[in-house]
């Protein structure tokens, strides 16, 4: 590393955020330009974390608001216009301003270079690109919402996308804008997987954190440019009425559907993949073991990112495609439950015999584990044909959709949040108050999402504003729960802003995990490593690492103790010597 | 047959909803009993393994056959469910030779049904005991037909014909939803609130299926066309087309033109110019709403077009009932 | 251009060798050509759906475009990937002005296809041959785009209104390409710049490359699109 020049004009395209490699990161250059041009991946992660983490709050208000509307039957706060214009914003905010970027953006970009012993990603300007892209995207979504919203739910199906008067072609301009930002992360975390781990970080040793980012970027990079060639279809269509969708000029409005899903099918396993990519990470430290079955998680992750392209039909059984292509979406759709299984199984697995802390971090991971075990199974359910039919567009695909995607998803970002807060911020946060914030969301997450599988499978359809009286009690069930849950997600960001500005001093490995993440200092040097690693042995093989690796404490603290026993030693000896003296003179 | 409904489930109204429930109930308590065991597991794992003093993390070992085992055991089950599931999507789509059909046809906000008699109403009503096949299609947006107490739905597609078809096994009254959003508003067009019974939209495309028995049924259908005089069909039909939800009668003016002494008088339209309301126009003003705008009223017009759904003999009833609007 | 210590100065500092950053930089485009395939292969699978279903008339409707411009514009385009080709070479055996050169035809030559292009386009207006609800109405007239007004597709030169289908892909897709032959021109004259500018040599020439293998992809496109809109139909 002594062979980086600090020049300028001797390295080509060169950053700001050059400073000394050594520094902490977020000390090598300061002031606001430093943070807005950056190239370094792990400013560029809190960029991104921050703006994922406002689009959560504002999807996160609608979601309240909508549940707020629908505690009681006719009007509550507001007209059905208005609530038209929350469910979509809530679902189209939350799957492409909040979740997909989530993990890769910041999780993502902060660890995927450390944990494969790089300096940085594979094109850091084309990182930077990519947040800019969202920003810019999110502008456009912004824009839509200021001068009017949309009312078509975040599917945005047509022909009534194309009538209704609603501010489509600046929504669906911005999910395509933000769509761009999807598929440069992808490109890029594919490109540094392929060729910048350091070596001995064969592709056998990766971390499942890693192979989770691979899949994802696979499937980031290959289906969305079908959602942008949808959405710039719908635009065209509703511009210059071009018809490609409307039945009077001989168009299909069921072809949108089949574009929509083809990418959309994708996009919820590219939503849960990471998820379950740092859940993976999460029991292997919190247990102190290997991951059981690790090959197979690893392998599992590609065979989603496959599968999950073969079966986009299965959102569409009552939609009137034939018998045959019915037939077969439901038969590919069974196997895309087993890949799913076999995470859940090996986790389990993994938690026997093994050493459990049930830190925050660990009983998010088991959170996950209940949760997405709901999900996955309710999702039996929905690909069955015959039952699906009396279920598809009812309240209980929300609840399964939610328990994946939140209860999977989000339960594990809010996992990798409390987990890796201490390597990136250098801060420790309050277990105790955590662990009230998770079983506050925990519960809250359950009392809203239970209800509505009830409500469905007895009839209640979705994207309804009013609703007969037998459903009432449910909706208010769900409603209170909602503020249940909402309640530990502040208390959440409470105890994370807390930890960052008056949080103890935090350990390098204060878990003393044996991944290769937190064998690098704390705060993470700019540089990310002193000195290029030589990877020796897979991240979770806790029997092979050596006690320094695995030390939990401070190295001042190690120093001292080591220092201790040296004292002893010379004390001894000087004793020794003395003697001797002693002797000859006698 | 379940008659009641479950804590789960609607009361099954059709012959084919207790396959459905068999296999929704097969589903349910194999998710229970996997759902408990591996959670189960896990707890009993997280406490008997918990971090303690002179307790020690063992290295993992491996377990093909552990492995492999649970890769493959689902497969057996997933493929019963799927075969399963496919025999009753098979046996809910394909319809006996001898179903009788109703056509219907959905809009923004409301349905049609039109029996066998070529007569037409807003409301389902079907015999029990018989196969009734639904031949469907939407006159905007998609539509979705669902009646959860007979297991049935699909989508309403413009420009394309889907289908359904059920036999109910006992006569009462069971709710039908719209199931695929379609908009809605709970304001009229001055942005006054509505009551929520004048609510239009995705969720008040609210209806009921009234089984009944052969007899009542054919009764009804009898009583929908008969041989009324024109005025009086076109009275009905002013009521169950749903022109009455924007064209009063009595002179108030709403958000369309009042019928009351419409006939023969000139209007204004938007652009300045009169148009004589004759029959010429009448039918134009059904078929093509937006070809004329009256002045003072909302252009774009928020009144559907009717083509496809009013026959020339209904709009000549419409016009003989109005004919009888004097001033 | 001389290393300084082992350490050539256009490597960037996150790269441990110049093999790695070119290895990085040659798999990223070509990922990138991936997802530009699959954004097109939406609108060819949508165009095989449609075509599927109304064979006679699409048949009847290609007739409509003009072959001749379209063979023109493939051979300028096959013309321009050759010369993309040899700016490669050029610039990977450090002839400078060569490589400039070859840069440049091969912009002119995206001029000359943007060109035509305008020419058919406008053509296209003229008659009426256009997407949606303006079939039929020449100049976008009779306020088609009017989305409350009265204009339907009418008939064009014995063609159903529903040609028009056959108009909106043809537009949608050679529209797309077009946006992609000025997309990759731009890349080209950058490409020329930091060439005249000196930042090549044979030991570093990635934007040449690089930039030439997206150009072969804009062309790759319409050889594809060539075939089947102007000689299928």
């Amino acid at each position: 590393m002594a062979a980086v020049d600090i020049e300028h004009g001797g390295h080509g395209g060169h950053d700001d955020a050059h400073g000394d490699p050594t520094a902490p990161y977020y000390k090598a250059k300061t002031g606001w330009k430093s943070w807005a041009y950056t190239l370094d991946h792990k400013r560029i992660a809190w960029l991104y974390l921050t703006a994922v983490a406002l689009a959560f709050l504002a999807g996160g208000i609608f979601a309240l608001l909508l549940r707020l509307e629908l505690f009681s039957r006719g009007k509550t706060i507001v007209d059905a216009e208005t609530y038209n214009r929350f469910f979509t914003l809530h679902g189209a905010i939350m799957v492409f301003l909040f979740i997909i970027p989530s993990v890769p953006g910041s999780f993502g970009n902060f660890f995927l270079p450390i944990m494969i012993g790089a300096k940085d990603v594979a094109f850091p300007r084309l990182n930077m690109l990519s947040f800019y892209v969202y920003v810019l995207g999110a502008i456009f979504a912004l824009t839509s919402i200021v001068v009017g919203a949309v009312d078509t739910g975040w599917t945005f199906y047509t022909p009534y996308s194309v009538q209704t008067s609603t501010a489509v072609i600046s929504m669906t301009f911005g999910v395509f804008v933000l769509g761009f930002s999807s598929i440069l992360t992808g490109l890029n975390f594919l490109v540094t997987i392929h060729t910048m781990r350091a070596p001995g970080m064969t592709w056998g040793r990766l971390p499942l954190f890693v192979w989770g980012m691979y899949a994802t970027a696979i499937m980031q990079v290959l289906a969305t440019p079908v959602l942008a060639i949808t959405l710039l279809l719908l635009i065209f269509e509703r511009f210059f009425g071009a018809g490609i969708f409307d039945p009077k000029l001989g168009g299909d409005p069921v072809l949108f559907q089949h574009f929509f899903w083809f990418y959309s099918h994708p996009a919820v396993y590219i939503m849960i993949v990471p998820g379950m990519a740092i859940v993976s990470e999460l029991i292997s430290t919190f247990t102190r073991r290997q991951i059981f079955g690790k090959f197979a998680i690893a392998m599992s992750s590609v065979g989603l990112a496959i599968l999950g392209f073969l079966v986009w039909g299965h959102h569409m059984f009552t939609a009137g495609m034939s018998e045959f292509s019915t037939m077969l979406f439901a038969a590919l759709t069974m196997l895309v439950a087993i890949p799913s299984g076999v995470k859940v199984l090996n986790w389990t697995a993994t938690m026997y015999k093994g050493e459990i802390r049930l830190v925050t971090p660990m009983l998010y991971s088991m959170g996950f584990i209940f949760l997405f075990s709901i999900g996955g199974l309710t999702g039996l359910f929905c690909g069955t044909l015959s039952v699906d039919i009396h279920i598809h567009d009812t309240y209980f695909v929300v609840a399964h959709f939610h328990y994946v995607m939140m209860g999977g998803t989000v339960m594990g970002f809010l996992g990798g949040l409390f987990y890796w807060w201490p390597k990136m911020t250098g801060k420790l946060y309050e277990e105790g108050l955590a662990k009230v914030s998770f079983a506050l969301v925990f519960v809250g997450f359950n009392v809203t999402f239970l209800s509505q599988f009830i409500m469905g499978s007895r009839g209640m359809p979705r994207r309804y504003y009013d609703y007969l009286p037998q459903f009432e009690p449910l909706h208010k069930a769900s409603t209170i729960g909602s503020w249940i849950l909402a309640s530990g997600l502040f208390l959440t960001a409470y105890i994370l802003l807390k930890a960052l500005i008056s949080g103890k001093k935090a350990p390098p490995n204060p878990w003393g995990s044996a991944a290769l993440e937190w064998q690098t200092a704390t705060p993470v040097p700019l540089s990310n490593f002193a000195e290029t690693p030589i990877v020796t042995r897979d991240p979770y093989d806790y029997h092979l690492a050596s006690p320094e690796e695995l030390y939990d404490g401070f190295p001042e603290d190690r120093e001292k103790a080591a220092a201790k026993p040296k004292k002893a030693e010379e004390k001894a000896e000087k004793k020794a010597e003395k003697h001797e003296d002693k002797d000859d003179d006698e | 047959m379940s008659l009641e409904p479950t804590f789960q489930l609607p009361e099954q109204m059709s012959t084919s909803a207790a396959n459905i429930d068999d296999l929704y109930y097969f589903i349910y308590w194999l998710s229970v009993v996997l759902f408990v065991g591996i959670i189960g597991a896990m707890i009993w794992f997280a406490w008997t393994y918990r971090a303690r003093a002179g307790h020690k993390a063992s290295p993992t070992p491996h377990n093909m056959v552990l492995e492999v085992a649970w890769t493959l055991a689902p497969l057996p089950i997933l493929a019963l469910l799927f075969h399963w599931g496919f025999q009753g999507y098979m046996d809910l789509s394909v319809a006996p030779a001898n179903a009788e059909e109703i056509r219907v046809r959905a809009f923004q906000w409301g349905w049609d049904f039109e029996y066998k008699n070529g007569e037409s109403d807003s409301s389902l009503h079907i015999p029990v005991g018989r196969p009734i096949k639904l031949v469907m299609s939407s006159n905007d947006v998609l539509h979705a037909f669902f009646v959860p107490g007979l297991r049935t739905k699909r989508d309403l597609v413009p420009g394309m014909y889907s289908s359904v078809w059920f036999q109910a096994t006992k006569e009462g009254e069971t709710d039908l939803f719209c199931a695929e959003y379609c908009g809605g508003k709970s304001k009229d067009q001055n942005g006054n609130e509505l009551d929520p019974s004048q609510f239009k939209g995705h969720w008040a495309m609210l209806s009921k299926v009234h089984i009944e028995s052969n007899d009542k049924y054919e009764a009804y259908l009898e009583g929908l066309g008969g041989n009324k005089p024109p005025e009086e069909r076109g009275k009905a039909l002013y009521e169950k087309k749903q022109c009455i939800g924007c064209h009063t009668v009595d002179g108030n003016k709403g958000v369309a033109p009042t019928w009351k002494g419409l006939w023969g008088r000139d209007e204004t339209m938007a652009d300045g110019t009169k148009v004589k309301v004759d029959e010429n126009y009448i039918r134009e003003s059904i078929l093509e709403p937006n070809a004329k705008i009256v002045q003072g009223y909302a252009s774009p017009s928020v009144m559907p077009t009717y083509k496809g759904t009013l026959k020339d003999k209904d709009i000549d009833a419409i016009i003989a009932y109005m004919k009888t609007l004097k001033e | 251009m001389s290393a300084k210590g082992g350490h050539p100065n256009f490597l960037q500092h996150h790269f441990d060798t110049p093999a790695q950053q070119f290895d990085a930089s040659k798999l990223g485009m070509w990922v990138f050509i991936a997802t530009e395939i699959l954004m097109f292969g939406g609108l060819f699978v949508a165009y095989g759906i449609f075509r599927g279903n109304d064979a006679e008339v699409f048949f009847s409707a290609h007739q409509l475009l003009d072959k001749k411009m379209g063979a023109l514009n493939t051979i300028v385009l096959l013309f321009s990937s050759l010369t993309a080709a040899l700016a490669v070479r050029s610039a990977q055996v450090g002839k400078r002005q060569q490589t400039s050169l070859y840069l440049v035809i091969t912009i002119a030559c995206a001029c000359i296809f943007l060109v035509v292009k305008y020419f058919e386009y406008t053509h296209k207006l003229h008659d009426g041959l256009l997407p949606g609800h303006c079939f039929g109405h020449p100049w976008f007239g009779d306020k088609c785009l009017d989305h409350g007004g009265p204009a339907q597709p009418l008939s064009v030169e014995g063609l159903p209104p529903r040609a028009n289908m056959f108009f909106a892909l043809y537009f949608a897709m050679t529209g797309l390409h077009g946006l992609h032959v000025v997309l990759g021109m731009s890349i080209l004259v950058w490409v020329l710049i930091k060439n005249i500018k000196g930042h090549f040599s044979p030991e570093y020439f990635t934007h040449v490359d690089l930039g030439a293998l997206y150009w072969h992809l804009v062309d790759l496109v319409w050889i594809y699109l060539f075939p089947l809109l102007y000689l299928v139909g």
